[in-house]
């Protein structure tokens, strides 16, 4: 054992945990290396001093503040769920009467006959040749566009303010940096 | 064999709201101790322990003792919340650097940190230069562990601060034991160098 794997059983020896072979060659080490010795007993009282840091107390108003709090995440999610329910059963009350479930089906029919037609009478392709032809003609326009509208909308998001769409040099910048920041934020823990 | 926790927990399950009220007494001064330490912060350590207690209480529900302990659930669960607050704030950080022009070392905005100094007890036998040498090593071994990267804070807060086994810590954390016991031995030797100067 050479003083690096020593140091590996430091918690184990501190807390006494080491088996009958790893303690002999452990010992072994320990009685031969002034270093590991001092090294050991600066570990062993600065595990010590963590031990016996004094606890925090909570403060007084600690349960009173989570009643409070329990009591109102309650009432919300009480108040959700009866707004449900009476959504849900006021659409049930309307289909129970004949009359109403008659009208109900007739318009759903009436709704999808027109969508039918509709589709019908619609130019096919035509309509979509504009769009790519100019990404087509132009492929690295969008791109750069739509970054563009991304970094407003984290923008947007972030500053909580809507902000013009005109891209002057200085605004550009701080978009630009306003995406790094995004990035970097995925990346990193503490 | 069910420990007192659990038998709470059935009897708030079976509609007992003293049983919570229970365990939140029994359990509320380990955990904002827990918090505390691991995110140095006294003042989040309140609201994020009752975030703790209302993320239970509305899992209650759900709870089964055969599988899981209480203390390890609700340190898992207080673990998570921890975790989120820190990465919230490290990017509210990142974002303050960089729209901050010349913000230099911004203390101002950042949490209310444990003073252990201005937090010190009345104490009768009282001794002004020993009391502030060890409110001093108190404040310095806190600023250390806050400085320890999170996957070694958080095992050895668990460990030398709340007094978890190895099994317990890794239980909270979902860890192998073997990694486990390696990283708060990390954790413990990079205090130790963190510590030179005081000890
Ligand atoms: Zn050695």
């Amino acid at each position: 054992m050479n003083c690096l794997q020593v140091e590996k059983h430091f918690s184990a020896y501190f807390e006494d945990t080491l088996d009958y072979q790893t303690l002999q060659t452990f010992e072994g080490h320990f009685a031969e290396c002034e270093t590991c010795q001092a090294e050991y007993t600066r570990f062993q009282e600065s595990v010590k001093a963590v031990q016996q840091l004094p606890q925090i107390e909570p403060s007084p108003y600690f349960i009173p503040a989570l009643q409070q709090r329990l009591t109102t995440e309650e009432r919300e999610t009480r108040s959700i769920k009866d707004v449900l329910t009476t959504q849900w059963q006021q659409l049930l009350d309307v289909f129970r009467r004949p009359k109403w479930a008659f009208s109900g089906v007739f318009a759903l029919i009436l709704a999808a006959a027109g969508t039918y037609f509709y589709q019908d009478l619609r130019p096919g392709p035509v309509a979509t040749t504009p769009l790519t032809k100019q990404v087509a003609t132009s492929p690295e326009v969008f791109p750069v566009q739509q970054s563009r509208r991304v970094a407003a909308d984290r923008n947007q998001l972030l500053r909580g303010s809507v902000i013009s769409t005109p891209t002057q040099p200085m605004q550009q910048r701080y978009m630009l940096k306003q995406v790094s920041y995004t990035t970097t934020s995925t990346s990193g823990g503490l | 064999m069910p420990d007192l926790d659990d038998e709470l927990m059935e009897r708030y399950q079976k509609g007992d709201e003293n049983a919570f009220t229970l365990l939140v007494r029994r359990h509320q001064q380990p955990l904002v101790n827990f918090i505390a330490r691991f995110i140095n912060d006294r003042d989040s350590a309140e609201d994020l322990a009752q975030e703790t207690f209302i993320r239970i209480f509305k899992a209650a529900h759900r709870y089964k003792s055969e599988g899981a302990h209480f203390k390890t659930w609700m340190y898992h669960i207080a673990s998570n919340l921890c975790k989120n607050e820190l990465r919230n704030r490290g990017r509210r950080d990142r974002y303050r650097v960089d729209n901050v022009v010349n913000s230099g070392n911004d203390s101002d905005g950042d949490a209310e940190q444990i003073d252990l100094i201005g937090n010190a007890p009345a104490n009768p036998a009282y001794q002004p230069e020993v009391a502030l040498e060890r409110k001093e090593l108190q404040n310095a071994i806190q600023k250390a562990i806050s400085e320890l990267p999170e996957q070694y804070r958080l095992p050895l807060v668990l460990r030398d601060l709340q007094g978890l086994s190895y099994d317990e810590i890794s239980e909270v954390l979902e860890l192998r034991d073997g990694t486990t016991k390696s990283r708060i031995n990390r954790a413990r030797l990079m205090l130790k160098e963190k510590l030179k100067p005081f000890i």
